[in-house]
C-alpha cells in the first residue's frame, strides 16, 4: 500500500514536471518587443459545413457522442469571429533579420479523425511532430506545391509520432489524410516566429516584434487573404483587425 | 585449324555421321531459337520448322552420299547400331523411341483441335480511284498532299498534324508511331507501324488519305474490314486536318511518300 | 516563367562552360540542348512543351502524363518526397509505366538520347539544381525466402489487415476500399487505388521487389504513403514488410496473362455449373481477353476501368455455359461513387456534343456472336455489327439484374429478341462473376447463333463500368476471338497411332534383322574395319 502510494507520488510529480516542461517549451521565448493583436471578424451568411460520416471509423465516431462533427473549412465562433485564420508578418523585417529555428517542436495531433490544430505555423527547420492519437490508419501528406518545399506522405497505421521539417518559407503547405478525405490542415512555414492563428475567440497575437513597419497578412483557406500595414515601436501593442465576408 | 580438339572429340567431329547429326541439331537450334531473336522476326511456326528441317536433311544426305568412302563411313554407326551385340540396349531404346515418336506424331495429326481460322488479309489493298469525302468527291489517282504546295507554311501544318496525332491516333499507333500504343494489344490486326519500311514508306499520300478518311469500314473485302479498328476519320477530322496529320507521319518517321511521277511515267 | 529563366541560364551556362566540362561529367549542360530536341519530338505531345504534363494527348488520359515542373515522381528508390535518382528516371523511361499510356523507350531511343532527355526533364524544376537536395536511394534488403509459401502469404495478409491497406485497396485488394471513392492525386484528378490482382499493370513493375520498394518509398503525388517510418520506429520489421509484399504479389497470376485466340469449352457429363461459384469452374481452363477504350465511334471513351475479362466455357452436348469474371471495384449503381464519377467525367476529354453527366448507371457486359457460324473468314463488323449485318449479343446488366439477347446493329441500335440465356451473377469484393447458360440449339435459327461442336465460333466481349460513367458508346471493347466446343476424343483417333507404331516397330525389326544377317555373312572383314575405326 505504502509502495503504491509512493509510486503514485512519483507519477503525479512526474506528470506535473512533464506539464511544466511542456508549458515552458510551448511558451514563446520571453522577449522584449512590440505586439500586434487583433480580431478576425466574420460578416455575411455563415456557410453550412457538411457533417462528416465517420461510420467507417467507430473509434473516431465514439469521440463525438453528442453530434456528428462537421467539416472545418469555415469555423465561425459563437461571438461572430472567424477561427483558423493564419496571421503573419509578410514583409517589413530587415533583410538581415535571422531567427534560429526553436529547438522545441510544433505538434500536429490526429485525434478523432481530425487535425489539431487545423491551421498553424512553424519555422523553417523547426521540427513538426506528427502524432497519431487515434491508433487507426492515417496517412499524412504534405502536398508539393511546386518550388518551395518537397512533399511527403507518411503512413501511420498505429499510435506513433513522425517528425519532419520544412526547408523553405511557404504560406501555406496543405496537409491531408487520404484515408479520411475530410481531414485537412494548413501549415504556414516562415523564417521568423511572427505569426498567430485566430482561435475560439477570434483573436490572434504576434509578439516580440522589433520596431518597424510591417505588412501583416491574414490568410483563410476559403476566403483568401487580406493585408494590413502596422507600424510598431518599443514594446507597444497595436491592434489590427480583419474582417472576412461570407460568400 | 588452330583448334586442337582432344582426340576422342576429334574422332566424332571428323566422322560424317556425327557431322550430319551436328548439322541437324544446329539447324534446329537456329530455326527455333535464334531466328525469333532477330529484330523484326517472330516465332517460326511448327510446319515451317518441319519444312526447313526436311530441306537441311536432304542437303546433309546429298553431302554424305556424294563420295563413296564418306557414305560408307556415314553408314558405319548405323550398321553398328543394328548389329553390334554390345549395343543391344541402345538398339532397343532407339527402336522403342522411334516407335513412340511416330505414335505421338500420328496422334497429333489425327486429333481434332479447333484452331483460329487463318486470317488472310491484304495489308495494302488496291485503293479506289475516287472517294466521297463528306459528300464531295475526291480523286485519289495522281493526288498529292495539297499542303506541300506551300513549303513556307509547312511548319504550321506540322504543328496541327502533331496535335491531331496526339489527340486521336496515339492510343493505337503509339508514341513512337510504331503501332504499339497502349490500346494496340486489344485489337487484331494490330495497328499499322509507320516506322516500318512496309507501310507509309511504300505508299502515296493519297493512299494514306484514303485509309484515314474511310478507316476500317472503308476497306474492300480482302482487307478484312470486319476486324479493323481504324475509325472512319471523316467523321472526326476535316480534309485539311487529315492532310496535316499525314505531313506529321512522314516528318516524324523520316520517310518520304511514294510519288506519282514514277508510277505515271512508268505507265507511259 | 521560372522554368524559362532556368532554361536560359542553363543554355548560357552551356555556352560558357561546355569546352571545359564536356569531357568531365556524363550529364553536362550541353546534353540538355540535345535532350530538348528529343523531348520536343517524342515527349512533348503528352508531357507538354513546358513539361507541365499538359500536351495535346493529356486531356484524354487518366492517369495524366507526369507534370515535371514540381519534380514529384511516383516511381523512385528514394524516401518519400525526395527527388528521384537519374537511375530512377532512366528506368521509368526504359521500361515505361505499365497500365498507363507511357511506353517503354529502351528499344525506341538510343541510350544517349534517353540520357540527354533526362538532363532536359530535370531543367523543368528548380529542385534538381538545388544543391541542398540530397538524392539518396534507400537501402533495400534482400527478399526473404519462402515467399510463396502459405505461411508467408498468411503472415503478409495479417499485416495487410493490421496496417490498414484495405482502407483503399479493399478487403481482397481490388481497389474497392471505403476510402477509394474519395481519392485524388496532388493535381486534384481522381485516382484509383491499384487493383492488386493485376500486377502486370503496376506502374513501378509487378515483382515482389517492386512492390516492396513502393511500400518503402510511397508513390509521391498520390495518396499512397511510405511505410518507411514504421520500420525506422520498429513498429514493423523489414521482413514483415517483405511478407506483405509477397502477399500482394500472390494476388496476381505468376505472369501477365497470355492472350489466346480460341476459348476451348470442354464437354462435361450431366448438368452444367450454372452458379458462378460452382466448384466445377475451378477445374476449367480460363482465358484472358484484354479490353480497351472504344475510340472508334463518337462519343469515344478514353478511360475505361475494365482492363480485361477472364472467360471460361463448358458444354454438355445440349447446353453451353460461359463464365465471365472481371475486376470492377464498384457494384454499380452506387451513390458512394457518384462524386468520383463526376470528377472522372470532368477530367477525361469528351467529343460528345453535350458534356457527359454523371449518373447512376449499371455495370454491363456483352458477349457478341455472329448470327451464323461463318463458312469463310468473313464475319460481321467487330464493333457491334452494322445496320445490314447485325450481330447476336447477350447483354447482362447489374441493375436490373438480368440478361437479354438481341441483335446489335452498330453501337446505337439494339433490338431485343424474345429468348435470352439464363444468368447468375455475384459481385464479390471488386469482382463480377457471371455465368450465362443457353441451349446449343434454339428455335430462332435466323437470328440466334446455333452452337456446333468442333467449329471456331467468333466471339467478342464488351464491358461497361457504370460508376465510371460508362454507358452507351462509353465502354471497353475487344476484337473478335473464337469459341470452340470441344468433343470427347472418339476411339478411332487412337487407332491410327497404334497402327503406325506397329508398322514402325515391324520395319525396325526387319532392318535390324537384315543388317545382322548380312553382317553375319561378312563378319570377318566387317569386324576388322569396325575394330580399326574404334582404335
Amino acid at each position: 500500500m505504502r509502495k503504491l502510494g509512493s509510486v503514485g507520488v512519483v507519477a503525479v510529480a512526474g506528470s506535473l514536471l512533464t506539464l511544466a516542461i511542456a508549458a515552458w517549451t510551448r511558451q514563446p521565448p520571453a522577449q522584449a518587443g512590440a505586439t500586434i493583436t487583433g480580431k478576425v471578424k466574420f460578416t455575411g451568411t455563415k456557410p453550412a459545413m457538411p457533417k462528416i460520416d465517420m461510420s467507417e471509423e467507430p473509434k473516431c465516431k465514439a469521440k463525438y457522442p453528442a453530434a456528428p462533427p462537421t467539416e472545418e473549412t469555415v469555423v465561425v465562433n459563437p461571438n461572430g469571429t472567424l477561427a483558423n485564420v493564419f496571421v503573419y508578418v509578410k514583409a517589413g523585417l530587415p533583410a538581415s533579420y535571422k531567427a534560429p529555428a526553436p529547438s522545441g517542436p510544433v505538434t500536429l495531433d490526429q485525434d478523432g479523425c481530425r487535425y489539431h490544430p487545423h491551421a498553424f505555423g512553424i519555422m523553417v527547420g523547426q521540427n513538426l511532430q506528427i502524432k497519431n492519437s487515434d491508433g487507426i490508419l492515417h496517412n499524412i501528406k504534405a502536398k508539393g506545391t511546386g518550388t518551395k518545399n518537397r512533399p511527403f506522405n507518411i503512413s501511420q497505421p498505429t499510435t506513433m509520432t513522425s517528425t519532419r521539417t520544412f526547408s523553405a518559407p511557404e504560406v501555406m503547405v496543405p496537409l491531408e489524410c487520404n484515408v479520411h478525405g475530410w481531414m485537412h490542415a494548413w501549415l504556414g512555414v516562415l523564417p521568423h516566429a511572427f505569426y498567430g492563428v485566430s482561435g475560439a475567440d477570434g483573436t490572434f497575437s504576434i509578439t516580440g516584434l522589433p520596431p518597424g513597419t510591417y505588412t501583416v497578412e491574414a490568410w483563410h483557406e476559403k476566403y483568401g487573404t487580406q493585408t494590413a500595414t502596422v507600424t510598431v515601436s518599443g514594446s507597444e501593442t497595436k491592434t489590427a483587425d480583419f474582417t472576412f465576408a461570407g460568400k | 585449324m588452330s583448334l586442337r580438339l582432344p582426340p576422342a572429340l576429334r574422332r566424332y567431329a571428323e566422322h560424317p555421321f556425327w557431322q550430319a547429326v551436328g548439322l541437324l541439331v544446329l539447324a534446329y537450334v537456329v530455326v527455333v531459337f535464334v531466328i525469333p531473336l532477330l529484330p523484326g522476326s517472330a516465332i517460326v511456326p511448327k510446319s515451317v520448322v518441319l519444312q526447313y528441317m526436311a530441306t537441311v536433311l536432304v542437303g546433309v544426305l546429298i553431302y554424305v552420299s556424294d563420295n563413296e568412302e564418306r557414305w560408307a563411313r556415314f553408314k558405319e554407326p548405323l550398321g553398328a547400331l543394328a548389329t553390334e551385340p554390345r549395343l543391344k540396349l541402345v538398339r532397343g531404346v532407339v527402336l522403342a523411341g522411334v516407335t513412340g515418336l511416330v505414335g505421338l506424331v500420328t496422334y497429333g495429326q489425327v486429333r481434332t483441335t479447333v484452331a483460329a481460322p487463318p486470317n488472310l488479309r491484304s495489308i495494302h489493298p488496291a485503293p479506289p480511284t475516287e472517294i466521297t469525302f463528306r459528300g464531295h468527291s475526291v480523286t485519289l489517282t495522281g493526288l498529292d498532299n495539297p499542303l506541300r504546295q506551300h513549303p513556307e507554311s509547312a511548319a504550321a501544318h506540322l504543328v496541327v498534324g502533331k496535335r491531331i496525332y496526339y489527340q486521336n491516333c496515339l492510343p493505337c499507333h503509339g508514341d513512337h508511331l510504331d503501332g504499339q500504343g497502349h490500346y494496340a494489344s486489344g485489337f487484331n490486326p494490330i495497328p499499322a507501324n509507320f516506322q516500318d519500311n512496309g507501310t507509309i514508306a511504300q505508299l502515296t499520300e493519297s493512299f494514306v488519305f484514303w485509309r484515314i478518311a474511310k478507316g476500317g469500314p472503308g476497306l474492300p473485302r480482302e482487307g478484312t474490314p470486319w476486324n479493323s479498328a481504324m475509325p472512319r476519320w471523316e467523321d472526326f477530322l476535316t480534309e485539311r486536318e487529315i492532310w496535316s496529320v499525314i505531313l506529321f507521319l512522314y516528318d516524324q518517321t523520316g520517310w518520304t511518300p511514294r510519288t506519282w511521277e514514277k508510277t505515271v511515267s512508268s505507265e507511259r | 516563367m521560372t522554368n524559362r529563366v532556368m532554361f536560359c541560364v542553363t543554355l548560357f551556362g552551356a555556352a560558357v562552360s561546355t569546352p571545359l566540362t564536356a569531357y568531365r561529367s556524363p550529364l553536362t549542360a550541353q546534353d540538355t540542348v540535345k535532350g530538348k530536341a528529343v523531348y520536343v519530338k517524342w515527349c512533348a505531345g503528352c508531357h507538354g512543351d513546358t513539361g507541365a504534363g499538359d500536351g495535346a494527348a493529356a486531356p484524354a488520359m487518366l492517369p495524366r502524363p507526369r507534370n515535371f515542373t514540381g519534380a514529384v515522381y511516383k516511381i523512385r528508390t528514394t524516401a518519400s518526397g525526395q527527388l528521384p535518382t537519374d537511375a530512377d528516371l532512366m528506368s521509368a523511361i526504359d521500361e515505361g509505366l505499365p497500365g498507363s499510356a507511357m511506353p517503354a523507350w529502351k528499344a525506341r531511343l538510343s541510350e544517349a538520347e534517353r540520357r540527354d532527355v533526362i538532363a532536359y526533364i530535370k531543367t523543368f524544376s528548380s529542385f534538381f539544381a538545388d544543391t541542398s537536395q540530397h538524392i539518396v536511394p534507400l537501402g533495400f534488403g534482400k527478399e526473404p525466402g519462402g515467399g510463396t509459401s502459405a505461411q508467408a502469404v498468411k503472415t503478409g495478409r495479417s499485416f495487410y489487415d493490421s496496417i490498414g491497406c484495405r482502407k483503399c485497396h479493399g478487403d481482397q485488394g481490388r481497389g474497392d476500399g471505403p476510402s477509394a471513392p474519395t481519392l485524388k492525386d496532388d493535381a486534384g484528378f481522381p485516382i484509383f487505388a491499384a487493383d492488386l490482382h493485376q500486377s502486370w499493370r503496376f506502374r513501378g513493375g509487378g515483382r515482389t521487389e517492386d512492390i516492396y520498394r513502393r511500400l518503402r518509398t510511397g508513390l509521391d503525388g498520390t495518396p499512397m504513403p511510405s511505410f518507411s517510418d514504421l520500420i525506422d520506429q520498429k513498429f514493423l520489421t523489414d521482413e514483415e514488410l517483405w511478407r506483405l509484399s509477397q502477399y500482394v504479389r500472390s494476388l496476381s497470376p505468376a505472369r501477365e496473362p497470355e492472350v489466346r485466340d480460341v476459348i476451348h469449352a470442354p464437354q462435361l457429363g450431366g448438368t452444367l455449373p450454372a452458379a458462378p461459384d460452382d466448384t466445377t469452374w475451378a477445374r476449367v481452363d480460363r482465358y484472358w481477353f484484354p479490353l480497351v477504350g472504344q475510340v472508334i465511334r463518337k462519343p469515344r471513351w478514353f478511360a475505361p476501368t475494365v482492363s480485361g475479362v477472364w472467360v471460361q466455357a463448358v458444354h454438355n452436348g445440349r447446353e453451353l455455359a460461359l463464365r465471365l469474371c472481371w475486376d470492377d471495384r464498384t457494384l454499380s449503381p452506387d451513390t458512394a461513387w457518384l462524386a468520383f464519377e463526376r470528377r472522372v467525367l470532368e477530367t477525361v476529354a469528351s467529343d460528345d456534343s453535350t458534356p457527359p453527366v454523371a449518373g447512376l448507371w449499371p455495370d454491363q457486359v456483352a458477349v457478341q456472336l455472329p448470327r451464323h457460324i461463318p463458312d469463310g473468314m468473313e464475319r460481321p463488323y467487330f464493333l457491334m455489327g452494322t445496320g445490314t449485318d447485325p450481330v447476336y449479343q447477350w447483354r447482362w446488366t447489374s441493375e436490373p439484374r438480368r440478361t437479354v439477347a438481341g441483335l446489335a446493329r452498330g453501337l446505337e441500335q439494339f433490338d431485343t429478341l424474345g429468348a435470352a440465356p439464363e444468368s447468375q451473377a455475384v459481385w464479390d469484393h471488386g469482382e463480377w462473376r457471371v455465368v450465362l447458360t443457353r441451349s446449343l440449339a434454339t428455335p430462332d435459327t435466323a437470328n440466334e447463333l446455333q452452337f456446333v461442336a468442333g467449329r471456331a465460333i467468333p466471339v467478342a466481349f464488351f464491358a461497361w463500368d457504370g460508376s465510371n460513367g460508362e454507358h452507351g458508346s462509353r465502354l471497353a471493347v475487344s476484337t473478335w476471338y473464337f469459341l470452340a466446343l470441344d468433343q470427347p476424343t472418339p476411339p478411332r483417333v487412337f487407332v491410327s497411332p497404334v497402327v503406325a507404331m506397329a508398322l514402325t516397330l515391324g520395319l525396325g525389326f526387319m532392318v535390324v534383322w537384315r543388317a545382322q544377317r548380312r553382317a553375319g555373312g561378312s563378319r570377318g572383314t566387317g569386324a576388322g574395319v569396325g575394330a580399326g575405326a574404334e582404335t
